[in-house]
């Protein structure tokens, strides 16, 4: 069996694979934005001292972690649908992506908060702080700083799982793939460019986000060494 | 030194999938399938009426008893390699199956890459949509959505043909049916099976056929250069045609005969 590899034929394609390359990054920001929020709010309540808010937010994280991500966007999109709520493609992808990646960063967040000594919060109460001071400045802002290698790391993935949206009909980079391999039938060329791609792109992410740490993380910008 | 020795790695396992995939003094298709005594013939699953699992979960569709019976005249076994509608072509391309019995529509295109037997059998691809759209050709479809299945003559029809239109791909049509039956589609470009099993279970505002976009000559695909063993199944088509058995077969799912001039068709 030989291959004439070909890749000549995909050039006529590449403002699609750049459309779908787009808005793969424009979905995986939004997610992430709003992941992160979900998840720090999850992590507190979790924490709490309210019993039915703990319940609450431990049941979503197990059943989102131990779901397939699959499972879930046809859950969401087609149960919303179902239930009358039509949303666009995209705004239905992002939401399955926002959903999914909340529950792994309360997680990793609530980790980050465990590793935070008592002492120091009890510290904080003798000095008469307030709770969202104390939450703030004592817990969550260390707390971030020493998770932040595994809250990208995870970020990056949801940008690779994020593919699995192609699945209802969201046009981004693996959708653009499997319809330029129907149409140019260079299957095995549009599979690698998307790999480069998808790789480039999670490099791209990876520099971004140790930009961003250097740029809120001013005790690791000055020492360079983790907390 | 630690990224030379993972460059090598790399290397060599390139190299060895290259040498695994490398020609093999290739033999002839149908002499190979003889030898083996087993026929490996792709079917996209989730089709009504073409390909489907029945309540016995159980393989079926005018489709798959066309595999079983091409088998079974042959005198071999069968394997059936159930892929996606996007995987047609390539699975063709790349040899993961003899022969490809999946609703295949004969195109100057694909005859480029794969070889198609004489039609086997006939589709008519339409444009449905629910009473409140007012639908009569391609232009009506700009400013709409529309649903349909990746990699189809329906998606590259539509796609050339309503350019203003938000074109909704969907990987086979078991998920373009639960699209419209979740209320995500009011408008979908398929093939009239695949509409009823959608307004089957969307009773309360079944889709209409707005217009027929072409009637479709399927054909057995095969990989290029293998002539005996498309000789073989022109045959077996023409036998299988004159003498009924392929009508019955189509007949039994479709309600529908198959046209009289089939065999002319190219």
């Amino acid at each position: 069996m030989r291959y004439n590899f070909d890749f000549a034929s995909l050039q006529e394609y590449w403002p699609e694979f750049l459309r779908g390359a787009l808005m793969t990054l424009e979905m995986t920001v939004i997610a992430c934005v709003l992941g992160l929020v979900i998840g720090v709010f999850c992590a507190i309540g979790r924490r709490g001292k309210r019993k039915w808010l703990a319940t609450l937010c431990g049941a979503y994280v197990e059943i989102v972690r131990n779901t397939p991500y699959l499972i879930q966007i046809f859950f969401i999109f087609f149960g919303l649908a179902s239930a009358g709520l039509k949303l666009p493609i995209f705004a239905a992808a992002v939401l399955t992506m926002v959903f999914n990646v909340g529950a792994y960063t309360a997680e990793i967040v609530r980790a980050g908060m465990d590793t935070i000594h008592p002492g120091q919060i009890e510290a904080a109460e003798a000095l008469g702080l307030s709770t969202p001071q104390i939450y703030w400045d004592v817990i969550l802002r260390p707390s971030l700083e020493r998770v932040y290698p595994s809250l990208s790391g995870q970020f990056v993935l949801m940008m690779l799982s994020s593919s699995v949206t192609s699945q209802i009909s969201a046009e981004e980079l693996t959708g653009v793939a499997n319809s330029v391999q129907s149409e140019s039938f260079r299957s095995f060329e549009t599979f690698i460019v998307v790999a480069v791609l998808y790789f480039a792109m999670a490099m791209l992410l990876k520099f971004a986000f140790h930009l961003f740490g250097q740029a809120i993380f001013p005790r690791r910008r000055r020492l360079g060494t983790p907390l | 030194m630690r990224i030379k020795k993972l460059l090598a790695a790399t290397a060599t396992a390139v190299a060895a999938l290259w040498l695994a995939a490398a020609p093999v003094a290739h033999a002839d298709q149908l002499d190979d399938i003889m030898k083996a005594k087993k026929i490996r013939i792709a079917v996209a699953m989730g089709i009504p009426l073409f390909a489907f699992v029945d309540k016995e979960v159980k393989a079926t569709g005018s489709d798959v008893e066309t595999a079983r019976l091409i088998a079974k005249d042959m005198g071999v076994e069968l394997e059936l390699v159930e892929i996606t509608n996007a995987a047609r072509v390539p699975t063709i391309q790349t040899r993961k199956a003899d022969l490809l019995i999946a609703t295949l529509a004969i195109t100057p295109e694909r005859k480029k890459v794969v070889d198609f037997t004489i039609p086997y059998a006939t589709l008519d691809i339409i444009v449905a949509g629910t009473e409140g759209n007012a639908i009569k050709g391609y232009d009506d479809l700009n400013g709409k959505k529309i649903g349909l299945t990746r990699a189809t003559v329906n998606d590259s029809m539509v796609t050339k043909g309503a350019k203003g239109a938000e074109v909704v791909r969907f990987e086979d049509d078991a998920t373009l049916i639960t699209a419209a039956v979740s209320g995500q589609l009011d408008v979908v470009s398929t093939q009239t099976a695949v509409l009823a099993a959608m307004n089957e279970k969307r009773p309360q505002s079944p889709l209409k056929v707005k217009f027929v976009q072409q009637e479709l000559n399927l054909g057995i695909a095969l990989p290029q250069g293998e002539d005996r063993l498309k000789e073989w199944v022109n045959t077996w088509i023409k036998t299988n045609f004159q003498n009924g058995k392929m009508n019955a077969i189509f007949a039994t799912f479709h309600d529908r005969d198959l046209p009289q001039d089939l065999l002319t068709r190219q």
